[in-house]
C-alpha cells in the first residue's frame, strides 16, 4: 500500500488520452528526477470520436504547460480563434433574436457589479455589449490579438476552434517525442484485477501483459475500465437535457479569403440547435436534437436549410451521426482507476465543456498525483467530490440556456420550461436572482467552472428579469458605473480600429509565426 | 505615395537630392530600424532597443528618436543632432531593388539602386548631384551605393543575431516609464531589450559562439546605448 505510484497506464488515444498523457508527463518531467513512466495504449483501428472542436481559454495554459509552441499548434491543427458564443434564436426564435456569451469579463468585474447598474438604467442596450467590448469584435470577425502579441498572450481573452483529429495526432507526436510518453499500439483484450478489486494489468493482443499502478480510462463511450471493469454505474440526465442525437458535417468556404467567424454560432432550431464553427480551411457544422421531439429526416432537413445559407449544395456533403447519452458516471475515480473524457460522461457541446473537463481532470490528477496506493483513496475521494460538483454546475448552466426560452413553436422548447425538468439547485439560484444579480459569492467553490459573469451573460442575454434594488443605487456607484460604461465604448472603438480580421491574423501566423515574447 | 524607379544615368542625369534633415522630407520618425553592424557607431548617440514590426510581429533592432508617432527629437532646426546618421535614414530617397522572384533574398548580384521619384528631396535645382557631366556617379551617389550595399549585407546578419538571441531566450520586454517636467507621466509598452541577467549566465558552447561571432559585444553595446534615453527625455522636457 505504501509502494510509490510509478507507472501510469492510459487506455485510449483520442484527444482525452493524449491531453491527459501530455499534462501528466509534463508535470512529472518538470518536478521529478525519473523512475516513473507514462504509457498510452490504443487500439490501432478504433476510430476516435473527436469531440468538441471548441475549447475554453484554459487550453492556452494547458498547451503552454506541455511546452507546446502556439504557432505550431495553430498551424498544424487547423486552428482559429474563438472569443465566445453567439446564441441565435434561443429566446423568441425570431430573426433578430441573439445574444453573446463572450470570454472577456464585464468591465472591472473583480470590484464592480455592473449588472445592477445596467438594470437600473433601463436595460436598453444588450447587456454584454454594454459591459464588454468583445461583442463588437465578434460581430466584425476580428481576431483577439495582433501578430505582434506574443504566443498565448491576448488582447481580448480567447479560446480555440480546432480540428480534433489533427489535434490528437499533434499531441501524440509531442507526447512521444518530447515528453517521453510510451506509445503502445495494441488491442486491450482483457483486464486483470487484484483481489482488492484494483486493476493489476491489461492483457494486450501483441505486447502481452501491461502492468501499472494507476490506470486512466480514456476509452470513450465504452468506458472499458471504469464502467465495464470497475462497474461504476452511469447516471443519465436526459430528464434535464433532452438532446440525444447529433449529425455533423464539414462545410467548405466559398474561397480562401472567406471570413472566419471568431465565435461559435449556436442557433436554436425547432427541436434542438445547430453549431457552426469556423476553422481556417472549412466550417464544422452540426445539428443536435431530441429524437423524442423530432425524427431523423426532419432534423436532417433542418440542418440542410441551415447550411444552405452559406453553401448551396449541402446534400452532397457526407454526414456523420453521433449518439448522445447525456450524463456521467456516479464516480470518476474508483480504486486505482480514473476516467477522463467520454468514459466519465458526456453532455451536448453547448458550452464546449468536453475538452475543458478533460483538461481540468488531467490537471487535478497531475497536481495531486498520489504518492502511493494508500493516499490514492484520499485523492480519489477529493477528485470525486470536486468533479461531481463540477458536472452538476455544468448541467445546471446548460439547462439555464434552455429553461429561459420563450419559444412556443415546438414542444421541445415548451418542455424545457417545465419546472419538473429543472434541477433544484438551479431553481434555488433563480429564486435568488429574481431579486439580486449573480455575484462572486453565489459560487463558493475555489475552482468554479463557470464564473458569475457567465451566468450574468446568459441570464440578461436571454432577458431574465432581476428586480432593481428597492434601496436604489448611490450617486458615487452610479458615477463609477458610468465611467466603466464609457470606458467600454472607448475600448471597443480602439480595438475595432486596431485588430486584424481573424482570417488575416491566421494567414500571418502561417507566414511569419508568432513571437514567444 | 512612393514611386521607386531603377536609377538610370541617362534618364536621371539632371536629378539632384536635398540632404537636409527635416519634417518636410518625412524625417519625423520616432524610431529608425538599424543594423547590428551599426551598433558601434550608434551607441554614443542613440538609445537602441528591439521593436516589433506591426505587419509581421518580427523583432528588429531600432534606434529610438522620439516618444510618439511623428516626433523625432533629433531633428532640430533642419539639423539632425548626431554625428552619425543611421543608414536607413542616410539612404533616403534611395532603396535597394531586387530583380528576381517574390521573396528572394537580396544579394550583391540581384540588386539595383532605385530612387523614389515622388520624394520631395528629388528635384533638378538644389542639393547633391547624382551624376557628373560624363554620366559617372558623383562621390555622393558612391556613398549612397555603399550605404545600400551595407544594408544588403547587414540585414540577414542582423536577423541571424536576433534569432540567436531569441533561441537563447535573451530578449525581454521592458517597461519604459518616466515623468516629464510638466508632471505628465509617460509610459511605453512594446519595447524590448537584452535580458542582462540571462546574458551574464550564458555559458559553455553558447557563450563561446556568442563571443566568436561578436554577439556578446553587440549585446553590451545595446545595453550601454540605452542610457541615451535620458538625452531624449531632456530634449522632450526642453521642447
Amino acid at each position: 500500500m505504501t509502494n510509490p505510484i510509478k507507472s501510469v497506464v492510459i487506455v485510449g488515444g483520442g484527444t482525452a488520452g493524449w491531453l491527459t498523457a501530455g499534462t501528466l508527463a509534463a508535470k512529472l518531467k518538470k518536478e521529478h528526477q525519473g523512475g516513473y513512466s507514462v504509457t498510452l495504449v490504443e487500439s490501432p483501428d478504433v476510430p476516435i470520436i473527436g469531440v468538441g472542436e471548441g475549447t475554453w481559454p484554459t487550453m492556452r495554459k494547458t498547451l503552454r504547460m506541455m511546452g507546446i509552441r502556439e504557432t505550431d499548434f495553430i498551424n498544424q491543427c487547423d486552428v482559429s480563434f474563438k472569443q465566445g458564443a453567439k446564441f441565435a434564436k434561443w429566446v423568441t426564435g425570431k430573426e433578430d433574436d441573439f445574444y453573446y456569451h463572450p470570454l472577456v469579463l464585464p468591465q472591472d468585474f473583480d470590484n464592480t457589479n455592473l449588472a445592477q447598474h445596467w438594470l437600473q438604467s433601463g436595460a436598453k442596450r444588450s447587456f454584454s455589449d454594454t459591459v464588454c467590448y468583445q461583442d463588437a469584435l465578434c460581430e466584425r470577425g476580428l481576431a483577439p490579438k495582433t501578430i505582434a502579441t506574443p504566443e498565448y498572450a491576448a488582447v481580448a481573452n480567447y479560446a480555440y476552434h480546432l480540428d480534433a483529429g489533427a489535434f490528437s495526432s499533434f499531441l501524440q507526436k509531442h507526447c512521444v517525442e518530447t515528453l517521453g510518453v510510451k506509445h503502445v499500439l495494441d488491442h486491450v483484450t482483457s483486464v486483470n484485477n487484484l483481489i482488492n478489486g484494483d486493476i493489476k494489468s491489461l492483457n494486450t493482443k501483441e505486447a502481452g501483459e501491461l502492468a501499472g499502478d494507476l490506470f486512466i480510462d480514456c476509452t470513450g463511450f465504452k468506458s472499458l475500465l471504469l464502467g465495464k471493469n470497475q462497474q461504476v454505474p452511469f447516471k443519465p440526465c436526459d430528464d434535464i437535457l433532452f438532446v440525444d442525437k447529433a449529425i455533423a458535417l464539414h462545410v467548405p468556404y466559398q474561397d480562401d479569403d472567406s471570413p472566419i467567424a471568431s465565435h461559435t454560432i449556436s442557433t436554436g432550431q425547432l427541436n434542438g440547435w445547430t453549431w457552426d464553427i469556423g476553422l481556417p480551411t472549412r466550417k464544422g457544422v452540426g445539428h443536435v436534437y431530441s429524437s423524442h421531439h423530432t425524427d431523423d429526416d426532419s432534423a436532417y432537413q433542418e440542418l440542410m436549410e441551415y447550411v444552405k445559407q452559406s453553401y448551396n449544395a449541402p446534400e452532397q456533403l457526407s454526414v456523420r451521426e453521433i449518439d448522445i447519452k447525456a450524463g456521467h458516471r456516479e464516480v470518476f475515480w474508483k480504486r486505482n482507476c480514473v476516467a477522463i473524457g467520454l468514459s466519465a460522461g458526456f453532455l451536448e457541446p453547448l458550452e464546449a465543456s468536453a475538452l475543458l473537463l478533460v483538461e481540468i481532470s488531467a490537471e487535478m490528477v497531475a497536481e495531486q498525483f498520489p504518492a502511493n496506493r494508500k493516499t490514492m483513496d484520499i485523492v480519489s475521494k477529493r477528485f470525486n467530490e470536486t468533479f461531481l460538483y463540477r458536472w452538476q454546475r455544468i448541467i445546471d448552466f446548460l439547462k439555464l440556456h434552455y429553461m429561459l426560452n420563450k419559444r412556443n413553436d415546438s414542444q421541445f422548447w415548451i418542455d424545457h420550461r417545465d419546472p419538473a425538468t429543472i434541477p433544484e439547485s438551479l431553481k434555488d439560484m433563480l429564486a435568488l436572482w429574481q431579486f439580486q444579480t449573480p455575484w462572486h459569492e453565489d459560487f463558493t467553490y475555489a475552482k468554479e467552472v463557470f464564473p458569475a459573469a457567465s451566468y450574468q451573460y446568459v441570464l440578461y442575454g436571454m432577458g431574465f428579469e432581476t428586480a432593481t434594488s428597492p434601496l436604489g443605487m448611490s450617486d458615487s456607484s452610479k458615477h463609477n458605473a458610468d465611467i466603466l460604461f464609457n470606458r467600454n465604448i472607448a475600448q471597443a472603438n480602439k480595438l475595432v480600429s486596431s485588430l486584424p480580421s481573424n482570417r488575416e491574423l491566421l494567414k500571418k501566423i502561417r507566414q511569419y509565426g508568432m513571437q514567444t515574447i | 505615395m512612393s514611386k521607386f524607379t531603377i536609377l538610370d544615368p541617362k534618364q536621371h542625369k539632371d536629378l539632384q537630392v536635398i540632404t537636409d534633415r527635416d519634417v518636410t522630407y518625412g524625417d519625423n520618425h520616432h524610431f529608425v530600424p538599424v543594423l547590428a553592424d551599426e551598433l558601434r557607431a550608434l551607441v554614443a548617440e542613440y538609445p537602441v532597443c528591439f521593436l516589433k514590426d506591426n505587419q509581421t510581429g518580427k523583432l528588429g533592432i531600432s534606434a529610438l528618436t522620439g516618444f510618439e508617432q511623428g516626433e523625432n527629437l533629433y531633428l532640430q532646426d533642419k539639423n539632425w543632432q548626431a554625428r552619425y546618421i543611421p543608414l536607413h535614414v542616410y539612404r533616403q530617397p534611395f532603396m535597394v531593388g531586387i530583380q528576381g522572384n517574390d521573396g528572394e533574398q537580396a544579394t550583391q548580384d540581384n540588386t539595383v539602386v532605385t530612387i523614389d521619384l515622388a520624394s520631395s528631396r528629388v528635384n533638378k535645382k538644389e542639393g547633391q548631384a547624382l551624376f557628373d557631366d560624363n554620366g559617372n556617379a558623383t562621390p555622393y551617389l558612391e556613398k549612397i551605393s555603399q550605404a545600400l550595399a551595407k544594408l544588403v549585407h547587414g540585414s540577414p546578419r542582423t536577423e541571424q543575431f536576433i534569432q540567436a538571441l531569441l533561441d537563447n531566450d535573451l530578449i525581454m520586454p521592458i517597461q519604459l516609464a518616466f515623468p516629464l517636467s510638466n508632471g505628465e507621466k509617460k509610459s511605453f509598452n512594446g519595447i524590448y531589450n537584452i535580458d542582462e541577467e540571462k546574458l551574464a549566465s550564458l555559458s559553455g558552447e553558447a557563450l563561446q559562439s556568442f563571443h566568436k561571432k561578436g554577439y556578446l559585444q553587440a549585446c553590451h553595446l545595446i545595453l550601454a546605448s540605452f542610457g541615451q534615453i535620458q538625452k531624449l527625455i531632456d530634449w522632450k522636457n526642453n521642447q
